[in-house]
């Protein structure tokens, strides 16, 4: 089963790097348990912005971790993930980066009077001559006329498009389930513009291509969360929160009417309580935490494997409880709740520990590192002589061990950050029986408790006093020979993702 | 511990009770006699108020380390390596002590005791303590510490719990390679 998901603005960008983490904690398969493939494509024109940067990080920190695997694990990190890059729309509008400039406002005038009317009727001066590198600046209207040039058609003859839907082409011809899932906000500007038309055009083009098995799903995003500030006089046009229910009314109008020519499923989330964000023009600037709405929008691509026979259409979901969330508001939380303790606890285990260790192995001989930790001798040859294997086992300061070991660190790191501000991103007068935030920081004090790293009903049964990492090493210590599916700095992640929970 | 852990603490505190309570002493009586015997000493004798009672306090001060050594390692929670590398020099401590202890014990009751009560265990007068050779006391030194490799090393090596179990010198070399 091959997986599309398209991100489309910030927004958008922040469910796909959701996205990911659930991937890489095994949450994505298809309906016989095996992992799906998942390709990834951001659409924003903000090229500068941090939640891009954030998402194209974790997507590329876990395709180097995977690749640097080489299929050496049995139940870590075993999803594929192909990223086919980042496209703008403002990328085929031959450097235009102003709306009077897409729009030649000159040329109007000249050929058709009336139209240059109505261009100036529908946006006022100062939206025309906003500087559109930063996005749409929250103004749907802005993003569906500059979207609404774009022609898939043409556009899947180059470029990231023509690899995306190639692949499409190539997947569904093979006979794959396949789904394509797009991800955006509908308050904003680009996830609000961007999300339905670019689900209408994928539509028209799989029915022009006859690949009518495709679904095409997607996950908008409503309001949830609000600006510290707002703009100065000179930001220019800028998103502002008081007109997120305009928005979001109006998408939801247009979805109504004609959301089935776009979407076989959709899944709106929202909040009521709102997390607070300082403001932004978008850029650099914008440092929007993960949030768990973000993590809610991406469980319904994972919705969308199931059978195509799902019936409904649109998706909502709601917490039984005024201000709090728990592991009973996530869907399918048994399963869930244990992909994503997994997935928390090997994060903190890893960093904070097992990396830790790897790092002090490297500053001593490798009979006095064994004497402190026994467990490694599982994973790595006892004499620790460099380059040389024993047992398959590799030396520990073996290069390409310390290069994979170098590629986990990275990206638990940023799966560790995200669960951080997932859990500790919340919004005021709300709170979450979820994860422990404080425990979720990447330290060196070599931590050793994990007990409380997860909360609620997703936490082992095991008797808290030897939830320890300690309680692991002891553990794999133990294992014989034969349940080691490999061995190295591979088998060491395996079979810690496995003892994990 | 595991399992395994267990029969062997058991196993190897039942060799060491059969080996102090009988194979030293067989030892002393049927192999070297002549190194232990000095002028006017009754080897039995020295063996039943000298020896014994000296062996007897070291194999339980070895006891009660090994039972200290195994209460402190199962009790703790070492965060890294270095927390359970930090075990070796105590052990090395402990090991020392007891050796040294184990020696005290030899002059204290081939000795001392006599000399504190003013009596003579022999039947010389005025030689109020066992007269024991030069390469008798080199013997009992070297008994004392195979009797502390015996009833403390062995088996901490064999019974050292959790991620302390190759921890005690030369645990790597004999069982961390497996």
């Amino acid at each position: 089963m091959q997986l599309f998901a398209i991100g489309v603005g910030g927004s958008g960008a922040k469910c796909l790097e959701a996205l990911t983490h659930l991937h890489a904690c095994g949450l994505l398969k298809d309906t016989n348990g095996n992992p799906v493939r998942l390709g990834t494509f951001l659409v924003e024109p903000d090229q500068e912005s941090t939640l891009l940067t954030r998402a194209e990080t974790a997507i590329e920190r876990y395709s180097k971790m995977h690749a640097s695997l080489n299929k050496k694990t049995t139940t870590f990190a075993r999803g594929e993930l192909r990223h086919y890059g980042t496209w703008s729309p403002l990328s085929s509008s031959s450097g235009a980066i102003r709306l009077d400039q897409i729009f030649s406002r000159p040329v109007l005038r000249t050929q058709a009077a009336g139209l240059a009317s109505l261009f100036d009727c529908l946006f006022p001066p100062e939206e025309q001559s906003a500087d559109l590198v930063v996005g749409f600046r929250g103004r749907p209207p802005i993003g569906a006329a500059v979207m609404s040039r774009v022609s898939l058609a043409s556009e899947a003859q180059t470029g990231q498009w023509q690899q995306l839907l190639g692949d499409v082409k190539a997947a569904t011809g093979g006979g794959e389930t396949t789904i394509i899932h797009l991800f955006g906000s509908v308050f904003g500007g680009t996830g609000a513009a961007g999300v339905p038309t670019l689900g209408q055009m994928l539509k028209n083009w799989l029915r022009d291509e006859k690949l009518l098995s495709v679904r095409v799903n997607a996950s908008l995003l409503l309001p949830y969360f609000d600006f510290e500030g707002q703009g100065e006089e000179d930001t220019g046009v800028h998103a502002e929160a008081r007109n997120f229910q305009l928005n979001t009314d109006a998408a939801l109008q247009h979805l109504c009417a004609r959301g089935q020519s776009c979407f076989d499923h959709v899944y709106l989330i929202g909040s009521d309580i709102k997390a607070r964000y300082g403001f932004s023009i978008g850029g650099r600037s914008q440092e929007n935490a993960a949030h768990l709405v973000e993590l809610l929008a991406a469980l319904g691509a994972r919705h969308g494997l199931q059978p195509a026979a799902e019936t409904g259409y649109a998706y909502v979901i709601s917490r039984a409880k005024q201000n709090q969330i728990t592991w009973t508001d996530i869907p399918d939380n048994e399963v869930v709740g244990v992909g994503l303790a997994r997935g928390a606890r090997f994060a903190v285990a890893w960093l904070n520990n097992f990396s830790l260790e790897l790092d002090r192995a490297q500053t001593m001989p490798m009979l006095k590192f064994l004497s402190g930790a026994p467990w490694s001798r599982q994973f790595f040859q006892p004499n620790g002589q460099d380059n040389e294997f024993q047992g398959g086992r590799p030396s520990i300061r073996n290069v390409d061990e310390l290069n994979l070991k170098a590629a986990i660190d990275a990206y638990s790191e940023t799966l560790l950050q995200w669960f951080y501000q997932l859990s500790a991103n919340t919004g005021s007068g709300f709170s979450q029986e979820i994860f422990s935030p404080d425990l979720l920081r990447r330290n060196s004090s070599h931590e050793n408790d994990l007990a409380m790293v997860v909360r609620g009903s997703a936490r082992p049964t095991r008797d808290s006093h030897s939830d320890t990492v300690e309680s692991i090493k002891v553990r794999i210590d133990d294992l014989p020979k034969e349940q080691l599916t490999s061995r190295g700095v591979a088998g060491l992640a395996d079979t810690l993702w496995d003892q994990a929970y | 511990m595991r399992n395994t852990q267990y029969i062997w603490l058991g196993i190897s505190v039942m060799c060491g009770i059969l080996w102090v309570f009988l194979g030293q002493s067989w030892l002393f009586l049927n192999i070297f006699p002549g190194l232990l015997v000095g002028p006017g000493l009754n080897l039995e004798e020295y063996l039943q108020t000298g020896s014994s009672p000296s062996f007897t306090i070291l194999w339980f001060s070895c006891l009660v380390a090994l039972f200290i050594w195994l209460y402190v390692t199962t009790t703790s929670r070492p965060r890294n390596g270095d927390e359970v590398r930090q075990m070796q020099p105590r052990w090395w401590l402990a090991a020392t002590l007891l050796v040294v202890l184990g020696w005290l014990y030899q002059l204290l009751f081939t000795v001392f005791i006599w000399q504190v009560r003013g009596q003579s265990p022999t039947n010389v007068s005025g030689m109020n303590y066992f007269p024991i050779p030069p390469a008798g006391w080199l013997l009992l030194m070297v008994f004392v510490i195979i009797d502390v490799i015996l009833l403390f090393w062995l088996p901490t090596l064999l019974a050292s719990p959790k991620t302390f179990r190759l921890v005690v010198p030369g645990a790597v070399r004999l069982m961390g390679g497996r």
